[in-house]
């Protein structure tokens, strides 16, 4: 075998650790040893040059677009983002948020964190930045207290809804939350089952965007776990609101 | 070098400094570029769509936190974040697998992969890699790519081979050595 001689025998640790092969322990011995040693963090960015373009080989998948709304929701990230429409738009969406504002600071920045996600993810690498119709539309979901429950976010394009509690709910376990879709006049429609502690993202079918619209109401009903045996609401509605259009 | 893949490289690099500056836009231009690789990734080590969006989700909060000590001069911007999020996964996957590795994940590994746009500059030096590799026996191509692909411990790789733990070291240690010299050749 033909070892280089300008190395101690040893040497290959830091290409075992980049290749990912050494255990919970070797691993941390290493990563000290390259806080306060520069030959030691030099060489695993050399092996992190050699080794990294393997995965070249790797597919790219898009992630769930909650992921980004917590993400945000983490690092206290705010509302002046990018190319927002959201900011020049007049009328119900903007009202809507200052809405959302004066209830719940936490629920407004996530509610907004919500859009931003709708409105910068198909911006990136999977549409074309032409698009100039996107509509979103939007309702805070108000309990019987007063406050907002959850905040929903409506992508029209894209076909998806974000919905996120305010406050993380209190259910016990035989008890869950369902979304439904009012239409003026109408029966509820379920929508699906959401999260009671963390946003949930809801792929739209055309038959319930077709429903959509200003003089339609979300309201979210506790139900069993599996949801509604009957296809109608049959607990007590926590939260219900109207929808505004953003654009 | 193509005069597109150094675009791209400086592009990508910019986003991550002006990130560690805590410019937003520039992160969340870096997230809708880089998100859909660096998921890939955390799919194929974790194999599991909710504990590789939390792992995902962590590899974006460090970046805001740390993008500050990337160095543009060290390593390309996706060398980094890829980096970081195979540590990320590779922390992950040691602290939950205490149960052997399930073989289901080590048997996935022959998925053919995609073609890599030999025209990037990635692409040329994932073509580059893969030349040194064809170099192997097809045994030690074959850990290689295990471990890269999974972040498998050499005890897993050979408990999954059914060989022993010292002919599995040797296999991948023998096979960095005789990379190292064909890359820095």
């Amino acid at each position: 075998m033909n070892t280089p001689t300008n190395h101690e025998p040893g040497d290959l640790r830091y290409a075992e650790y980049v290749l990912g092969v050494l255990d919970a322990a070797e691993r941390t011995v290493l990563e000290h040893e390259a806080a306060s040693d520069p030959y030691t963090a030099a060489e695993l960015v050399r092996w992190q040059r050699h080794l990294m373009p393997l995965a070249e080989e790797i597919a790219p998948q898009t992630p769930s677009p909650a992921v980004w709304a917590r993400i945000q929701a983490r690092i206290g990230m705010m509302p002046s983002m990018p190319h927002r429409p959201a900011r020049e738009s007049r009328g119900g969406w903007w009202n809507n948020l200052a809405l959302w504002r004066s209830f719940t600071f936490g629920a407004a920045a996530i509610a907004v964190a919500c859009l931003v996600v709708l409105g910068v993810w198909p911006r990136g690498p999977l549409t074309p930045s032409s698009a100039p119709t996107v509509t979103y539309m939007a309702s805070a979901l108000i309990q019987p207290d007063g406050r907002v429950g959850w905040t929903a976010t409506m992508d029209v394009q894209h076909a998806r809804m974000i919905i996120v509690p305010a406050a993380p709910q209190s259910l016990t376990t035989d008890h869950a939350p369902e979304l439904w879709l009012i239409p003026a006049g109408q029966k509820p429609i379920a929508v699906g089952m959401i999260a009671p502690h963390a946003a949930t993202t809801i792929v739209l079918p055309p038959a319930l965007i077709a429903r959509l619209g200003t003089t339609a109401t979300l309201a979210v009903s506790i139900e069993p776990p599996g949801g509604s045996p009957t296809g109608q609401p049959t607990g007590p509605v926590v939260a219900q609101g109207s929808i505004a259009a953003a654009s | 070098m193509t005069p597109a893949g150094t675009d791209e490289r400086n592009a990508l690099a910019r986003l991550l400094q002006r990130s560690g500056e805590h410019d937003q836009r520039a992160f969340a231009s870096l997230y809708a570029r880089t998100s859909p690789k660096l998921y890939g990734v955390c799919l194929r080590m974790l194999r599991e769509r909710g504990e590789a969006e939390d792992a995902l989700q962590n590899v974006y909060i460090n970046v805001w936190r740390r993008a500050d000590s990337y160095d543009a001069a060290r390593a390309s911007a996706m060398t980094w974040l890829i980096t970081l999020t195979r540590n990320q996964c590779i922390d992950r996957l040691r602290q939950h697998r205490e149960a052997p590795v399930d073989t289901d994940v080590l048997e996935t590994l022959v998925d053919p992969a995609p073609e890599p746009d030999a025209s990037s500059e990635a692409g040329e030096q994932h073509q580059r890699l893969e030349r040194c590799l064809q170099t192997l026996s097809p045994e030690q191509q074959s850990a290689v790519r295990a471990a890269f692909f999974t972040g498998a411990t050499y005890n897993e790789l050979a408990e999954h081979r059914s060989v022993p733990l010292a002919t599995m070291k040797s296999w991948i240690r023998r096979s960095l050595i005789r990379l190292r010299n064909c890359l820095e050749s």
